[in-house]
């Protein structure tokens, strides 16, 4: 079966003021109702990643000759902009961090779920309307009716993002890409947008594509998990497998580094040094100078991503047992 | 029973905003011992950073006191209110902006023994290249800016600053949270040691009760203004008796996806401070079947056994 | 560097040499040598921009118009620095009354039209030595300085930074000299650059209206007034302090944007 998505040898870079990369050679795929989460610290390049896929890159940015998007069969990379426009929001669709900066404040709510539905095909008003009073209702927006009259700013921090996300499911989208949809918002808050992510991939067989730095959020809500370094993707496995052997030292470390309930101890295993930023990576596998168990080769040559066991795959000279 | 070193008793602030009184601090009552640590766990809004603000002063408060040392902090002049900062410094939850800009990290490190004159003008230098040693950084970073430094590093220049003028409470305001998560045990494993090294007191305000765990002896809860459960940390978060507590432990990332799926989720979200519910602070989201009448207008009182105490009418602790 | 900013410098270096080696190679600006036989001469050799209608020569009264000018300005840029900050920074950082009240005074001394208010003072005081002039240019310059500096004290009072010095006893004027001043300079710095410009053009209208720097000293201004009756024979007398009054203005408004794009792109 063909995946809903695949992204190949995803290269991203800017120009200016020297020449960096900030995506490297990325490859991974998504299926129907699958959810992803991509996970990775500052500048690993995994928010870039996410706004390549509908093209939706800042314009100091660069996709790389060999760069391939393929959305059901159909390269969006190579894809002239209007076309590509008519796949954004139709076929897939973005929620971000920041739902203050992403709703405009001086429109009400409705309007801007009802602009949203209007985008994607001639529907008259108020039947655009009863539509949207019903994603309102569909993503948890209790009085969902009287809701559409509110301006942003009588909204919650999570109401607001539900609002985003009932504005992302306007066009009826195959893939949703969330980037760090809870980040700013509070612990329980957090709980609530997960569940309904959760939710609407059930109910709608949404792919959800998970941007995120914690792993944490990851454990509960994602089928497959990559985890990016410096610009790669170093290691990708089933969530469970993942959390219950992972082979690349920088997850060992990422899970050691989160605090854990059931086994409290006075003392954090921390990875040492801090994240290399794009334009200041190290040769070799770029991890290899915070890494415990590096070997001469990882300081020379980057290990690409290999099988370790089944579906699950990782970067790593010494994991791979190629370091011999 | 000794003196604890930092005693607050029925603080509470509130802030007057377009007409409204926003009930940010309504009626917080701890104790810190000299070495020991506090976790205050809570979301946005639940008053905890106001609380470690007025605790240093840094905010006038509306009512209630804080004694630290034995001294009531609101009876002091202000030199002796300056004088008394000393002991009592803060470490910022973003190390970037905490730090000036314009000036050198030796001198920004410098700046609390200037103050105080704790140290001759002579041995200045030496001090601030043993504390910049003893939070991990090098000697030749005293003539940087902080703009050259990661956030971690950022963290560690925050904390030599606050170690400087040798306190005996550190207000930790949410200290990692800024911070890549593999950069964030380090800044832990950091204050665990200075504590150990320097009988250090913390004050450590976080949401994320991961981390608290990790630092913590005892734990307080808050939420909208007031403290819904404390005791030992592990006992609370082992057997958390409130029901915000119970979601709060419910949320903390667990890597085994199987138990994860026990998260609690809560229904609707913190009522504003500026319009607290009659009764129970938390009773139009609680879950908990005993939920009556009562609960919807009589405020539970912090009740229990020492220091494990639980504000909820249908809770116990015993 | 930015284009504009290597203009700015040009235009100043270029003004800088007219007022620093104008002045011995072109000898006095007030001598006379010849008031019937060699006035309003076409510029020459020996008369490098002419002469005026007294027979002065007009780069000599320009070299030292220049010295008389950027002094003025020079003058009227300190007080209004030295107010404008000091004003500027009680009224952004203290509390109560005394700081609001400091507001309104500022926010009352800018709804003033300058122009106005300079005319009143100037007609008030009578002849002015230059000194006094750039005193009083600076004595209506300072509220725009205050309003800036004020703005910045504001914002900075929440900076993680001054919360942190406050927390380590830190007294308030310490905190208001090494934390809050120096964040607030380079905003003032960049204002008191662009003032320059204003402060020349200001001046060169006062003595245009024949109140500001009186005669027979020379301002760029003066040699404008006096250029006007003559304008039809003899318009090198308005050409060389008008192009120099140009450059400068342009200095100062290139140099005071470079400068705000530099701090700027410090900032970010």
């Amino acid at each position: 079966m063909t995946p809903l998505l695949e992204v190949t040898n995803l290269s991203i870079g800017f120009a200016n003021p020297e020449p960096i990369t900030a995506v490297d050679d990325v490859s991974f795929r998504i299926d129907r109702s699958e959810v992803i989460a991509l996970v990775g610290e500052s500048g690993c390049g995994k928010t870039l990643t996410g706004l390549a896929i509908p093209g939706l890159l800042p314009s100091e940015a660069r996709t790389s000759a060999g760069s391939r998007v393929v959305l059901d069969g159909n390269d969006l990379v190579g894809m002239p902009e209007a076309a590509r426009r008519r796949i954004r929001g139709a076929r897939i669709a973005m929620v971000f961090q920041d739902p203050q900066a992403s709703l405009n404040p001086v429109m009400r709510v409705g309007d801007q779920v009802i602009e949203a539905i209007r985008a994607h095909g001639p529907v008259p008003r108020a039947e655009a309307r009863t539509r949207a009073a019903a994603l309102l209702e569909e993503v948890g927006i209790a009085d969902a009716a009287a809701r559409l009259d509110a301006w942003p700013h009588e909204l919650s921090g999570g109401m607001r993002q539900r609002v985003m996300i009932a504005i992302a499911l306007a066009g009826e989208p195959d893939l949703l890409i969330a980037d760090e949809p809870t980040t700013a918002l509070d612990v329980t808050i957090q709980a609530q947008i997960l569940e309904l992510l959760d939710r609407l991939r059930r109910a709608r067989g949404l792919a959800v594509l998970l941007i995120t730095h914690d792993l944490g959020i990851v454990a509960s809500r994602a089928d497959r998990v990559l985890v990016m370094y410096a610009g790669r993707i170093i290691e990708s496995a089933p969530t469970a497998e993942l959390f219950r052997v992972p082979r690349h030292p920088y997850t060992r470390g990422l899970l050691a580094a989160v605090p854990r309930v059931d086994a409290p101890e006075s003392r954090l295993e921390a990875i040492a040094g801090s994240v290399p930023q794009p334009g200041r990576w190290p040769p070799g596998c770029r991890f290899h100078p915070r890494c415990p168990v590096a070997i001469a080769r990882c300081g020379t040559e980057a290990p690409s991503m290999e099988p370790a066991e089944g579906p699950h795959h990782t970067a790593c000279w010494v994991a791979t047992g190629a370091g011999s | 029973m000794t003196v604890p070193l930092l005693e607050v008793r029925d603080l509470v602030k509130h802030y007057r905003a377009h007409g409204t009184v926003i009930r940010a601090v309504d009626g917080v009552s701890l104790d810190i011992a000299a070495g020991e640590t506090l976790g205050l766990v809570g979301e946005s809004g639940s008053g905890k950073s106001t609380v470690g603000r007025t605790v240093l002063r840094l905010e006038p408060l509306t009512s209630g006191s804080v004694r630290f040392d034995g001294n009531d902090l609101g009876s002091l002049s202000s030199a002796a209110l300056r004088a008394t900062r000393r002991r009592m410094q803060l470490v910022f939850q973003d190390p970037g902006g905490a730090l000036n800009p314009r000036r050198r990290v030796g001198d920004a490190i410098a700046e609390g023994m200037r103050i105080h004159r704790t140290v001759a003008p002579g041995a200045i230098r030496d001090r601030v290249i043993a504390l910049l040693e003893e939070v991990g950084l090098a000697a030749s970073d005293a003539d940087k800016r902080p703009h050259q430094f990661s956030g971690g590093q950022r963290q560690r220049i925050g904390i030599a600053r606050a170690l400087a003028v040798e306190p005996a409470l550190l207000v930790c305001d949410e200290p990692v949270s800024a911070l890549d998560v593999s950069v964030r045990a380090q800044v832990l494993n950091l204050l665990l040691e200075l504590r150990e090294r320097r009988a250090l007191a913390y004050l450590f305000i976080a949401h994320d009760l991961a981390v608290v765990q990790q630092v913590a002896h005892r734990v307080a809860v808050m939420y909208l203004g007031t403290i819904v459960e404390t005791g030992q940390a592990r006992t609370v978060i082992g057997a958390p008796r409130h029901p915000y507590t119970r979601a709060l432990v419910s949320a903390i990332p667990h890597p085994d996806p199987a138990r994860a799926s026990e998260r609690i989720v809560l229904a609707g979200e913190q009522p504003s401070p500026a319009k607290p519910p009659p009764g129970c602070p938390f009773e139009p989201r609680c879950f908990h079947p005993a939920k009556d009448a009562r609960c919807r207008h009589e405020r539970p009182a912090l009740e229990g056994l020492g220091e494990r105490r639980v504000a909820c009418h249908h809770e116990r602790v015993d | 560097m930015m284009a504009s900013a290597r203009a700015g410098l040009g235009c100043a270096a270029a003004i800088a040499a007219l007022a620093l080696l104008g002045p011995p190679l072109a000898g006095d600006p007030l001598a006379q040598p010849d008031p019937l036989g060699s006035s309003l001469l076409a510029p020459s050799g020996a008369h490098w921009f002419g002469t005026d209608q007294f027979s002065r020569d007009v780069f000599a009264r320009l070299a030292h118009g220049a010295r008389t000018s950027l002094a003025i300005a020079a003058i009227a840029m300190a007080v209004a620095g030295v107010l404008g900050i000091a004003f500027g920074l009680l009224a952004g950082s203290g509390r109560g009354l005394v700081a609001a009240t400091m507001s309104r005074v500022v926010d009352l001394a800018l709804a003033l039209p300058r122009v106005v208010v300079l005319l009143v003072l100037v007609a008030a005081i009578g002849a002015l030595p230059p000194a006094g002039l750039g005193a009083v240019l600076g004595l209506t310059g300072w509220p725009a300085i205050a309003r800036l500096v004020r703005g910045e004290a504001l914002a900075l009072q929440h900076a993680g930074y001054v919360t942190a010095a406050r927390a380590l006893g830190a007294t308030p004027g310490r905190v208001l000299v090494r934390e809050i001043l120096p964040g607030t300079l380079p905003p003032a710095l960049i204002a008191l650059t662009l003032g320059v410009a204003d402060v020349l053009l200001l001046e060169a209208g006062l003595s245009f209206l024949g109140i500001g720097v009186r005669p027979p000293t020379p301002t760029w201004g003066s040699m404008i007034l006096e250029a006007r009756p003559h304008l039809g024979q003899a318009p090198w007398l308005l050409l060389a302090p008008g192009i120099a009054l140009v450059i400068a203005t342009a200095a100062a408004t290139l140099l005071g944007d470079a400068l705000r794009h530099r701090i700027a792109g410090d900032r970010a």
